[in-house]
């Protein structure tokens, strides 16, 4: 069953290709973090994550500057080759400084047939005007997915749509919970495509896949693996090279939490089921934690956050994956090391770039950080 | 080079006593038993307009402390403290003067170290604005005011943006100023500021039109120093008085037919994008003039308030007046800011000053503008035939600027400007 994981995360171009001509139904690739994607799916249509793509920028440089986000200069650079022409829609938000400008170069150069824009805002107050606001432009997804489909999304299909999706993050909280139990049980890269397939596939698939691979861990027999227990956290937006979970492994440390987008942020709330669907979702986009510091939230402190989670799931130590030209987790960071070294706990910065920036210069950093931390 | 070109500066002298009156008013303010209010983006009128209040403009600090050359010694200071390089070089400037002040560190020139506010307000065009009120409100307790100002994708989405800004205005921003200062927000100084405000904008408009002339009379450098005055200066009578002695030297200049280049005018007409390089403007002149090349016009600099005919000082709400005035008047900063509008607003810039070519400034640390910069420039090259270029660097971080680069792309572009001519 990791086998159809494995498909999707090794190529997923051209997995959800074969997907699409499969199933006759429409893709529409959502642009990270916070899209409702069960509207979409709601739509009949198949909501896939944008990602880091699987090659070199090159094309792309003639539209974004080197020194932006990893994750837009992939997306504009998968879109200008072409490689992105599977999908009949897209859907960008306004999420920090920079994202909210890839759709112009998108549409000027690789515009798909549907394409939406959404003005998702801060949750700092969760005001009335702001949640007003969000739940206009929900509804404004709504609208436009059904002119472009011709298809009503109800209620109804709205409220299976969040069961479907509620189900999934279940099952993927479920799967953290074991490795929290059992660290080592599975390879940090094969959790990694867990998470990572289950925002390229249709969920009611990857459900079903994984239950079957919680049933087989739950009854398996495991030895306590040997490894300093670490949490992962940071790497907004973009999944981190599996080479870096590799890593981290082959110098005896064992992952046991994260908070990373590609992991628990995906899949940390529920949309409650209520008469009102979207009110729901509008509901889970205001949710405080995990902390986003790219939602604006302030009351409650991120560096608190992860020294309450490092103590509860007994970690030695945080490796800090930070999104290189990522202002929102930039402007953060020296706030949360703070907060670590006051509770004395051990932390290393990795910076990840779209490309891997110097798996040696990395490796040095990730020993020295397991030397820290007492491994030898 | 056959000709020897300079600049005849143009006298703006009197911004200096100005600004620096600015500041250090605000730096005496809590003696006088003010509050202090920091604010960013646009929403600044607001705490402006509370007599109690004292209000810092973020931006124009940073251009204060780079003009100044007083920036690379707190920047430093922010580096010191934790922060990382590629954040906005604004954000580190404001939380490095706090470190400065946190810790007690030496400072060559107090003149950086400002009164910590009681208050902090953003105006989140830049949401990496409100990143550094965020941080701020972290590290020092100060309760911070964010408000969420999208940049509009489509002009038919600006009506509903504008009633979602002014809701926060009005449910989040006035509370907490009229709790913060102790005093019910004073509309009848909006008024009176947005009055005066119209008329000094007025003048600085009659000033614009001796730029659109052939030669020019001033550059865009001559008017990015003046920002101030109507800026956050604004409504102040020595504000008014600067642009009257301005539009006064115009006229002569005009009368005398005295260009802003030496020995009969600009060979090259440039339009400026992105930000000023406040710390950097003399050596980018430098670069430009003995070419014959002066900035002419930039969408940053024209955002100060460039249609003052569009304010009503006398409308029945005034706290959303302004607020129309960002979204749906024919200004419309908030379309204009994105690249949509921005490539719209651009080419209306090119026509009416008469543009040779394009220099669009991308900051390695403010990621507002450079994502649409290359497309923008290749869509007008296409339409109008005016070349641009990219040159890299950053407003007020001198680490970050390479004067080789800008020798090199500068004198591309100029090439390029010759070549079509020929």
């Amino acid at each position: 069953m990791m086998k159809e994981f494995f498909r999707y995360t090794s190529d997923p171009y051209r997995a959800i290709s074969e997907w699409k001509d499969a199933s006759k139904k429409k893709v529409v690739g959502v642009f990270p973090m916070w899209l409702p994607e069960e509207i979409i799916h709601a739509s009949g249509m198949l909501p896939v994550v944008m990602w880091r793509s699987n090659e070199a920028i090159t094309w792309g440089y003639a539209h974004v500057p080197s020194y932006n986000c990893p994750m837009n200069k992939s997306v504009v650079d998968d879109a200008v080759k072409g490689k992105l022409k599977f999908m009949d829609g897209m859907v960008f938000l306004r999420e920090c400084l920079q994202s909210q400008e890839v759709p112009y170069i998108i549409e000027n150069n690789a515009c798909p047939p549907f394409e939406e824009y959404l003005y998702l805002p801060p949750i700092y107050h969760g005001d009335k005007a702001s949640k007003g606001f969000t739940r206009d432009e929900f509804e404004k997804l709504r609208a436009g997915l059904e002119k472009f489909t011709g298809e009503k999304i109800t209620d109804e299909k709205l409220r299976e749509s969040i069961r479907i999706y509620n189900r999934n993050r279940s099952l993927l909280r479920r799967l953290y919970e074991i490795r929290r139990e059992k660290p080592g049980i599975l390879k940090g890269r094969d959790i990694l495509r867990i998470v990572w397939a289950s925002m390229l596939m249709p969920k009611e698939e990857h459900s079903k896949l994984l239950e079957k691979l919680i049933s087989e861990l739950e009854k398996k027999d495991y030895v306590q693996a040997k490894g300093k227990k670490v949490f992962l956290s940071g790497c907004l937006c973009i999944h981190p090279q599996l080479e870096l979970m590799d890593m981290i492994e082959a110098l005896g440390m064992l992952v046991v939490d994260d908070d990373i987008y590609v992991g628990y942020r995906y899949f940390a709330n529920d949309a409650q089921l209520t008469d009102d669907p979207i009110g729901a979702m509008v509901e889970r986009y205001f949710i405080k934690t995990p902390v986003d510091p790219a939602k604006g939230e302030v009351e409650l402190h991120w560096g608190d956050e992860l020294v309450e989670k490092v103590k509860k799931v007994g970690a030695e130590g945080i490796i800090t994956l930070l999104t290189k030209y990522c202002p929102p987790h930039l402007c953060y960071y020296p706030d949360i090391k703070v907060k670590l070294a006051d509770a004395g706990i051990p932390e290393v910065l990795i910076e990840v770039e779209h490309e891997i920036i110097s798996l040696e210069g990395i490796r040095t950093r990730l020993q020295s950080f397991k030397e820290m931390i007492g491994g030898v | 080079m056959s000709v020897e070109y300079k600049l005849n500066r143009l006298d703006t002298s009197g911004v200096g006593p100005l600004v620096d009156k600015h500041w250090r008013e605000l730096r005496e303010a809590k003696e006088k038993g003010m509050k202090v209010a920091w604010s960013s983006g646009p929403l600044f009128v607001y705490s402006y307009a509370t007599p109690n209040m004292a209000s810092h403009f973020m931006a124009g600090y940073a251009a204060y402390c780079g003009g100044r050359k007083m920036a690379d010694e707190v920047l430093e200071a922010a580096e010191k403290y934790g922060e990382l390089r590629d954040t906005c070089s604004y954000h580190r400037l404001h939380t490095g003067m706090m470190a400065m002040i946190a810790n007690d560190w030496p400072v060559t020139d107090p003149r950086v170290i400002l009164p910590l506010p009681d208050l902090l307000i953003s105006g989140r065009f830049c949401t990496e604005m409100s990143h550094y009120m965020e941080a701020i409100y972290r590290r020092f307790g100060v309760k911070a005011v964010i408000i969420e100002l999208p940049v509009a994708r489509k002009t038919e989405d600006l009506p509903r943006i504008e009633k979602y800004v002014t809701d926060q205005v009005k449910e989040t921003l006035i509370p907490a100023i009229e709790k913060t200062s102790g005093s019910k927000f004073n509309e009848d100084n909006l008024r009176r500021i947005f009055r005066d405000w119209k008329e000094t904008c007025i003048i600085r408009n009659k000033c614009w039109e001796f730029l659109k002339r052939k030669p020019a009379l001033w550059t865009l450098w001559d008017y990015g120093v003046s920002i101030a005055p109507i800026f956050y200066a604004m409504g102040k009578p020595e504000s008014h008085a600067y642009y009257v002695n301005l539009l006064e030297q115009l006229e002569e200049r005009a009368a005398k037919n005295i260009p802003a280049v030496h020995p009969d005018g600009e060979k090259y007409r440039l339009y400026w994008d992105g930000w000023l390089p406040w710390a950097f403007l003399g050596k980018f002149l430098r670069l430009m003039v003995p070419h014959g090349a002066i900035p002419i016009s930039g969408r940053y600099p024209w955002e100060f308030f460039p249609y003052p005919e569009d304010i009503n000082p006398e409308a029945d709400d005034i706290i959303h007046e302004w607020i129309r005035v960002l979204y749906t008047s024919p200004n419309r900063l908030a379309y204009h800011d994105g690249p949509w509008g921005g490539k719209e607003h651009i080419e209306k810039l090119l026509e009416e000053y008469s543009i040779d070519g394009m220099l669009f400034f991308s900051s390695k640390t403010c990621r507002m503008w450079n994502l649409g910069q290359l497309d923008i420039i290749d869509k007008i090259e296409r339409k109008y035939g005016i070349p641009g270029i990219v040159i890299e660097g950053d407003m007020i971080d001198s680490s970050m600027v390479s004067e080789d680069q800008l020798r090199t792309r500068i004198e591309a572009l100029l090439e390029m400007i010759d070549a079509r001519r020929r």
